[in-house]
């Protein structure tokens, strides 16, 4: 060899060292496939003087080849798959030369036999092939040219794995972003939702939402009220479900329906507005919404990432708009409980307050409530002839309706009051009015008399109503008074009220009492209070006062039924002085 | 109210919508209305500058989302501009580039109306 061809190899290997040393710094660098394969192609092309070259790169899971990249005349379509067979055998190899080494290969390259095919490999993966076609000159690839191309390969392939390792990260990267993105759109909501009050706000936001985040266009929403499916909202939807559709779509079985061909031939809607899937959504454990999605207008299909955001967002919508319901359900209370404290004021007011008091008799009255009104009534009033009036009441029921009537009754004594008329036919008139305006099931027990205090009469009738006790001055044993009719309301006046008078002597003791009293029960609610007990309690204190009498029997039942008051008590208490 | 706010301008027979503060669950529905009101009378070559846009949650995208079929129907677009890293980072990760177009400045939009309209 002379010296100046050895300088000229000399030279030529240096060269060659430089360009792959340059060439694999450029591509380890670089993270960017496209610029890796151009540079393979051109630096091979130019190296070897091939006019056609291109870069097939393997895909296992169906295993072909795509023309990734190729330059030349004639060369087939980059992204077009090739399938050659080319078995173990030939993957192992890091070089092919078709029409020299012995291995039968279809022309890669149209119309050239003597290609040659480097293996682009790494130490456990093949990437695929660098094609190169035939050398301008036609001359076989030397052996140092071979060389020279599989270092490159080498350095390439290296390239283009860290560039599909680089590409995955960043792909594995944008699905975690999107995956915080979603958790804090559910976060966020979640906060949003929770001050939210209007059903209206939540239904718009929870579309928008819904649009925003997965990139819908075609959405609809339907939610269950008062035991009816309506369509809410919508969004990009032509023509609305009828209430068969809507039907059918809430009695599907499964939460999550992918839209098939005989779904959308069963629900015409779904097919006419391009519904992709139907998910139900559930509150309490019961189906109570569902929304429907068109497909994503960047053209993905729905993950089951996706859909499980879906749900999770309608699932957080339907509780939040569930619970608007509750609050409303419960300032409603609020303001019937305001209301009934404003009734309960009222019917305070129509009793008599202060308990009038006479110089002639001792009277003592009480009446306490169970509930916040009640039906029971007492009242004690002047005549005009300067006499006293007492009434005693109850109205069946309880509550507002009871409260009602008992106003009502309450008018009525006060109208009367001023009227000349006896207590008899004042109770006919009382009897045939409850009957007309009230419903069959109302009725009132009533008692009412007039007490003469100079006399010391009493004048009463007793309409069905408890019997008051008559505790005469020098006997053990009560007298019950029990003259008088039928209880008010329960038919029109046929026979009429009867009057009955009787006379008192000083430190008799009358006692009026509702069925509160002696219907109270004790706490176990075996045993009623019952009239034994609040005769033996009026006898154990039959020397006191009106008042202290009165009060000894609200302690005694009280302390019978424990605190525990299921009806009305009204009590009065009237002792002639001595 | 969160500080959010719209300021409605025109530029030629452009309408430009200029976004300020934060569009997320409670303010969405004031670009709601807004986009509404431009559809109802017509105008539907509208221009959305984020410049001043803080934050984007996806109650805000959805708007866009809501009525953008209704702008493109009429022959129209909305198209965004001037956004910041962070919010376009929001639409990015989303997918919107692929359907709006979301360019630099106002005079690009601008631009990309007039080779719409010569299309």
């Amino acid at each position: 060899m002379s010296d100046s061809s050895f300088q000229q190899k000399d030279r030529q290997s240096r060269f060659e060292l430089t360009t792959l040393l340059e060439t694999s710094r450029m591509l380890v660098e670089s993270q960017d496939m496209e610029f890796v394969l151009n540079n393979l192609l051109l630096i091979t092309m130019g190296k070897l003087m091939v006019s056609r070259a291109m870069v097939l790169i393997h895909h296992p899971a169906n295993d072909t080849y795509e023309i990734s990249k190729a330059k030349g005349k004639d060369c087939p379509n980059e992204g077009e798959h090739l399938t050659i067979k080319f078995g173990e055998k030939v993957r192992d190899k890091s070089v092919i030369r078709c029409g020299i080494d012995e291995i039968d290969l279809p022309n890669i390259l149209p119309g050239d036999d003597h290609c040659t095919l480097f293996n682009l490999q790494t130490s456990n993966n093949h990437i695929g092939f660098l094609c190169l076609g035939t050398k301008g000159n036609k001359q076989p690839l030397s052996k140092h040219e071979i060389e020279f191309i599989e270092s490159l390969s080498i350095i390439s392939s290296v390239a283009i794995a860290n560039s599909r390792m680089f590409t995955e990260l960043r792909r594995i990267n944008r699905m975690l972003d999107r995956k915080v993105y979603e958790l804090n759109t559910l976060f966020d909501l979640s906060k949003d939702f929770n001050i939210m009050v209007d059903r209206q706000e939540i239904i718009r936001i929870f579309k928008f939402a819904m649009l925003g985040q997965m990139l819908i266009r075609k959405f609809f929403f339907v939610l269950e009220q008062d035991g009816k499916q309506r369509l809410v909202t919508t969004s990009g939807i032509q023509k609305e479900p009828s209430s068969d559709e809507i039907d059918t779509l809430f009695n599907l079985e499964e939460d999550l329906v992918e839209v098939d061909g005989e779904l959308a031939d069963q629900i015409p809607f779904l097919k006419e507005n391009d519904i992709r899937a139907v998910i139900g959504l559930h509150f309490q454990n019961e189906k109570m919404a569902l929304v429907g999605v068109g497909a994503r207008a960047n053209g993905e299909a729905y993950s089951s990432s996706d859909y499980n955001f879906l749900r999770s967002l309608g699932n957080l919508a339907l509780l939040s708009i569930q619970k608007t319901y509750l609050l409303e359900e419960r300032i409603e209370k609020e303001r019937m409980e305001e209301e009934l404290n404003i009734a309960k004021n009222i019917q305070k007011g129509l009793l008599p307050d202060p308990i009038p008091q006479h110089e002639k008799l001792d009277i003592a009255a009480t009446n306490i409530s169970s509930y916040q009104v009640g039906g029971d009534y007492f009242d004690i009033l002047e005549t005009p002839a300067k006499k006293l009036l007492f009434a005693i009441g109850d109205v069946t029921g309880k509550g507002m309706p009871a409260a009602l009537l008992m106003a009502n009754l309450q008018s009525m004594l006060h109208v009367l009051l001023p009227i000349d008329i006896s207590l008899a036919e004042a109770s006919n008139q009382v009897n045939d009015i409850i009957y007309q305006n009230t419903p069959s099931d109302k009725f009132i027990t009533f008692f009412w008399g007039i007490i003469d205090p100079d006399e010391l009469t009493f004048r009463y009738v007793n309409a069905g109503h408890n019997p008051p006790l008559w505790f005469k001055a020098d006997e053990e044993s009560p007298e019950e008074l029990q003259e008088g009719g039928l209880i008010l309301g329960a038919m029109p006046t046929m026979t009429p009220y009867e009057e009955q008078q009787i006379k008192l002597s000083p430190d008799d003791l009358l006692v009026f009492y509702t069925d509160g009293v002696t219907e109270a029960m004790n706490e176990s609610a075996t045993e009623e209070f019952g009239e034994e007990r609040l005769l033996k309690c009026i006898q154990e204190h039959r020397q006191q006062t009106a008042k202290a009498i009165e009060q000894a029997i609200i302690k005694e039942v009280r302390s019978f039924s424990n605190g525990q008051q299921s009806d009305d008590i009204t009590l009065m208490v009237i002792k002639a002085n001595r | 109210m969160k500080n959010f706010s719209i300021n409605h301008r025109k530029v030629e027979t452009y309408d430009v919508l200029e976004l300020t503060g934060e569009l997320d669950a409670h303010t969405a529905s004031q670009l709601e209305t807004k986009l509404k009101r431009l559809i109802d009378q017509n105008q539907h070559h509208i221009i959305v500058n984020c410049e001043e846009l803080d934050y984007i949650a996806s109650a805000g995208l959805g708007v866009f989302m809501a009525y953008i079929e209704d702008v493109r129907t009429l022959g129209g677009d909305i198209k965004l501009t001037n956004m910041n890293p962070k919010v376009y980072n929001v639409f990015d990760l989303l997918g919107f580039p692929t359907l709006y177009d979301i360019v630099q400045q106002e005079e690009d939009a601008i631009k990309k109306f007039e080779q719409d309209e010569s299309n």
